[in-house]
């Protein structure tokens, strides 16, 4: 655990001191399970708070810390008989962690978590489900608890994977290392076997996935949630944009941007997979002109497409 | 002296006093100031600084004292300090415990606020299982949230114009936070997405200045949202995304399933530009079956990207 500053000490001992001072006598080890310090930090702490109270710091108005048979009691303390308010982040924090374990796991019909978001909210003067509203991904529930339990027994699964960037369709055998939401899409990440390497699978584009009976070592270390990873060997294009299409600095990882007469920009961006550049050429349409890079992108998906209306 | 003991002791002295005390009185009362005025004056801000980042509410008041008129003292109000207690039964704890270890919200932590609930529930509570979701953070968050909760008028600054805004509501979306509420300069509600807010956003109303009207929860999808006339677009999509297509429209916009594996949505559409956006995105494995205007389009649009 890394070291405290003083200012985290504080927040701590600030929560810390009412919980302990309204018990009589709670167990050493079981303050420091809760407020997450070890023994020497708890003692280190609390042998500070033996110097505090008020003016004139007095024996009679300091705070009275003891600690004896591995328990702790703390009293003359009346002004700190209640934890700080929560803060709003604070709030918000655990109200969205909240809606978002309720959003995957399709609510918990009035269980523990939603009475409990429930009382929190109220005490913040807002009502839960109104006040904050979490949308993940839309995936499908079984698919996800086949891959969450594969990750978590190390069990090897097959899916039936389409590849969005490259338009393809694949079974793929995958070690599951991690299943997660991040900037609002799942995925799972794991080492496929198909291309005998790390990647990164968007679970709405698994259209089944079964669980193998081979096994393999979980990583020791947890993985990163990140979902994007730009790479400096990918091809780059470069697009100028009427000024309708400047939603696209916002949508996407551009690298360069410049303003251009007009209103319109000239973008560039890293453009790996082929169909990924096709897509959004297709929609930009006429707000789009491809000025650096392969050019014919946009012509050659269009003729392709067109096959299917002129069949 | 430590100066955790110095911030323990300030904090009872602020709390405890039934009147404001000056800046005088804080020195000459607390043990570890510097007697020098300047010293003093930076380790005392500091310290006020280090306060209020934890969210607590240091007010400056006139000290109400005939025999200093002017004079301004400092005070921790106890009713804007103390938690009010949520009364969290101890399974609801847990459950907030555990969802608090499974989400992480960039720039802020749920720890702080577990401490203050009880703290965490270490062996008492099930095991922590590894993150299962993160969510970006803005600075902006908090103080909107903050308003939310108050219900108070905030301003700040999008796509370059000054807005005024009852906030609502807070909504996480295609990765995004959102904020919803009352525009008053445009009159109806807006959303505005919170990482693009250009200024920081400011308190303008009073608390409590407006009602949060209820929230449907729905959310149309982008080829609904627009003021066209309504058409029953038919879209074939072949096997290979046809699962992935019928879980994203709903249920209830499958008009077939071919033996293929191939599927007919049918699809409400007033905003034509939203939904030729959706249906390229399928490139060749889509295919826009009628009505005839809407198949036209869709071909008119393809063959002016085809070099002549």
């Amino acid at each position: 655990m890394p070291k405290l500053s003083a200012d985290e000490r504080l927040q701590r001992l600030l929560a810390l001191i009412p919980w302990v001072a309204s018990r009589d006598g709670p167990r050493v080890d079981d303050v420091c399970a809760r407020f997450g310090c070890t023994q020497s930090e708890l003692v280190a702490d609390l042998e500070l708070l033996f110097l505090c109270g008020l003016h004139p710091y007095t024996p009679d108005v300091l705070i009275d810390v003891d600690i004896a048979d591995g328990r702790v009691w703390i009293r003359y303390a009346e002004y700190f008989a209640r934890p700080l308010r929560l803060t709003p982040a604070e709030g918000l924090a655990l109200l969205a962690a909240g809606r978002t374990v309720l959003a995957t796991s399709g609510g918990d019909d009035g269980g523990p978590l939603e009475r409990g978001l429930a009382k929190l909210a109220s005490a913040m003067g807002v009502d839960a489900g109104e006040a904050v509203e979490i949308e993940l991904g839309p995936v499908a529930e079984d698919l996800l608890s086949t891959l969450r339990s594969a990750a978590a027994g190390g069990r090897q699964v097959e899916i039936d994977y389409y590849s969005f960037g490259r338009d393809e369709r694949a079974r793929r055998v995958v070690d599951p290392y991690a299943v997660f939401s991040a900037a609002g899409q799942w995925y799972v990440s794991g080492w496929c076997h198909r291309v005998d390497d790390e990647r990164l699978f968007r679970v709405d584009r698994i259209a089944t996935a079964t669980a193998l009976d081979s096994r393999f070592e979980p990583r020791a270390t947890p993985p990163e949630l990140a979902a994007y990873r730009p790479d400096e060997a990918d091809p780059r294009v470069t697009l100028q944009l009427g000024p309708s299409a400047r939603w696209v600095v916002e949508q996407y990882p551009v690298e360069k941007v410049e303003e251009v007469e007009g209103g319109g920009l000239r973008v560039t961006l890293a453009a790996s997979q082929p169909a990924w550049l096709e897509r959004l050429l297709l929609r930009l349409g006429p707000q789009a002109t491809v000025v650096g890079g392969d050019g014919g992108v946009a012509g050659e998906a269009a003729r392709r497409l067109l096959v299917r209306y002129r069949g | 002296m430590h100066r955790l003991e110095r911030l323990i002791n300030l904090v009872a002295a602020l709390l405890h006093a039934d009147r404001p005390l000056t800046a005088d009185e804080l020195r000459n009362r607390l043990p570890g100031y510097a007697e020098d005025h300047g010293a003093f004056r930076r380790a005392f801000e500091r310290d006020k600084e280090a306060l209020r980042d934890l969210g607590i509410p240091v007010v400056l008041e006139p000290v109400d004292d005939a025999a200093q008129p002017g004079v301004v003292g400092y005070r921790i109000p106890k009713e804007a300090y103390y938690l009010k207690d949520p009364g969290l039964a101890p399974d609801e704890l847990a459950a907030l415990h555990l969802a608090a270890s499974a989400v992480r919200l960039e720039g802020a932590s749920g720890v702080a606020a577990l401490w203050k609930l009880g703290g965490e529930l270490g062996e008492q509570g099930p095991s922590s299982p590894s993150a299962v979701a993160a969510l970006p953070g803005t600075a902006h968050l908090g103080p909107v949230f903050a308003a939310i909760s108050a219900r108070r008028r905030i301003g700040f600054i999008y796509r370059g114009r000054a807005r005024n805004v009852d906030p609502w509501r807070l909504s996480f979306r295609n990765g995004h936070w959102y904020l919803a509420g009352h525009d008053h300069d445009a009159g109806e509600e807006r959303m505005f997405r919170l990482d693009r807010v250009e200024s920081d956003v400011e308190v303008t109303g009073d608390e409590g200045a407006f009602e949060r009207p209820p929230h449907s929860g729905a959310q149309a999808p982008p080829w609904e949202m627009g003021g066209e006339e309504a058409l029953t677009a038919r879209l074939l999509v072949d096997a290979g995304q046809a699962t992935w297509a019928a879980a994203h429209v709903g249920p209830d916009a499958v008009e077939a399933w071919r033996p293929d594996g191939s599927v007919v949505l049918a699809v409400r559409v007033t905003n034509r530009d939203a939904f030729r956006s959706f249906v390229l995105g399928f490139l060749d494995h889509a295919e826009v079956l009628g009505p005839p205007e809407l198949r036209a389009d869709m071909v008119e649009w393809l063959e002016n990207l085809c070099p002549s």
